[in-house]
């Protein structure tokens, strides 16, 4: 009765199936949406209650809280002429995220993008608590220390990365929030060269 | 520069997913024209709130944007049109059936424009956009339990008004109660 109901109603659509939309590829629909997109994203029309976090993220999400307590810790960069890197701590605090979101291609182009990236050094791996020294701020940061606060079951493999003492790591943040997905990671040659290039001066 | 392209890579692939089921959804309850200003204004919320958007289901959540805009759009409407009868003849969304359609099956059209405003939606949630309840839930911003009551009493009144309805065209729409019109 009810199946036989819904397609009862169903036939009384208006926009049943057969009716022919606009397609999302038509040159009017991309006009639409490069509009929208061309508008500020930043305009914050949502409450603050429930809010996911971005889809980039990957398997786990972090969100950059400045804390300025504790000692700061300076250090000097780890390449010729890098910034000192000199600032109050940075604490991320790390959130399970969906593991099945998508992540974008790395790229040079798109790791240029993201507006805070240092590497830095794991000084301690405690349970839920990962903390960095900071070796060199490629861009937007002086914190001398970033603390990664991973949630609980996560520990030390916030964002599938596996943090060890004295490993050095090459993270990368957008707006209060750790960017993975192949953006952050193990520091390795290449890696580095990668952020080398896309932060040059 | 801003750190844009995973925002517009996301909402490029949600805009591909809901583009044409909203046109649907708009078209259902709204005229062409407005249907397609509406459009536009939609799109613009989820691009805003791209960060919200369920990444598993993006559909019924945009629907939930749908129907605030909606609203807001109806109530502009009515400031602008400023005249007591106006408001009282605002388009319902069951007006908007085929009238081929309607011809077809006048008996069910009837019955579900003899139903209240709030059912008549979640009778088209259910079987027009074919959303389950939980996914009704999150376009309405209700729960799931609530919406299978709902559902549930609504299917049964749309049922008990066909029972009573006298044969098609006998006009029984003044039955309908005017709060229950404007719900």
């Amino acid at each position: 009765m009810t199946d036989e109901l819904r397609e009862r109603l169903a036939r009384l659509d208006p926009m049943h199936s057969e009716v022919p939309t606009e397609s999302v590829t038509t040159k009017s629909s991309r006009e639409l949406l490069e509009g929208i997109m061309s508008t500020s994203s930043t305009e914050e029309t949502a409450t603050d209650s429930g809010r996911k976090n971005p889809w980039y993220i990957g398997v786990a999400a972090a969100a950059i809280l400045v804390v300025a307590v504790g000692s700061v810790l300076a250090l000097t960069g780890g390449g010729d002429g890098d910034p000192v890197a000199q600032g109050p701590p940075l604490a991320l605090d790390a959130g399970a995220d969906d593991p099945m979101a998508m992540c974008i291609q790395f790229s040079v182009e798109e790791l240029a993008r993201a507006p805070l990236a240092f590497e830095g050094t794991v000084t301690t791996v405690d349970g839920e608590t990962v903390t960095l020294d900071v070796d060199e701020w490629f861009k937007g940061g002086d914190a001398g220390q970033v603390v990664l606060n991973a949630p609980a079951g996560m520990e030390a493999l916030i964002g599938g990365i596996p943090f060890e003492e004295g490993g050095q790591y090459l993270i990368t943040a957008y707006d209060g929030t750790v960017i993975y997905c192949g953006f952050s990671g193990p520091s390795a040659p290449e890696f580095r060269a990668a952020f080398e290039e896309a932060f040059a001066a | 520069m801003s750190f844009d392209q995973p925002r517009r890579r996301r909402f490029e692939s949600v805009a591909a997913e809901v583009y044409e089921p909203l046109q649907r959804y708009l078209r259902r309850r709204v005229s062409p024209d407005d249907a397609d200003d509406l459009l536009g204004d939609v799109l613009l919320t989820v691009w805003r709130r791209i960060d919200d958007v369920p990444v598993d289901a993006p559909l019924p959540w945009c629907y939930g944007v749908a129907r605030r805009t909606l609203s807001n759009h109806r109530r502009a409407s009515r400031r602008r049109l400023r005249l007591v009868e106006r408001l009282e003849s605002e388009p319902s969304p069951a007006l908007l059936l085929d009238p081929a359609e309607m011809l077809e099956d006048p008996e069910l059209a009837d019955a579900l424009a003899l139903l209240p405003v709030a059912d008549q939606e979640i009778l088209r949630l259910w079987a027009w956009e074919h959303l389950e309840p939980r996914e009704i839930a999150e376009a309405l911003g209700s729960t799931s339990n609530a919406v299978s009551l709902r559902l549930t009493r609504a299917k049964r009144k749309l049922a008990d008004t066909m029972s009573r309805q006298d044969p098609p065209g006998a006009g029984h729409k003044e039955d309908r109660h005017p709060e229950e019109q404007r719900q």
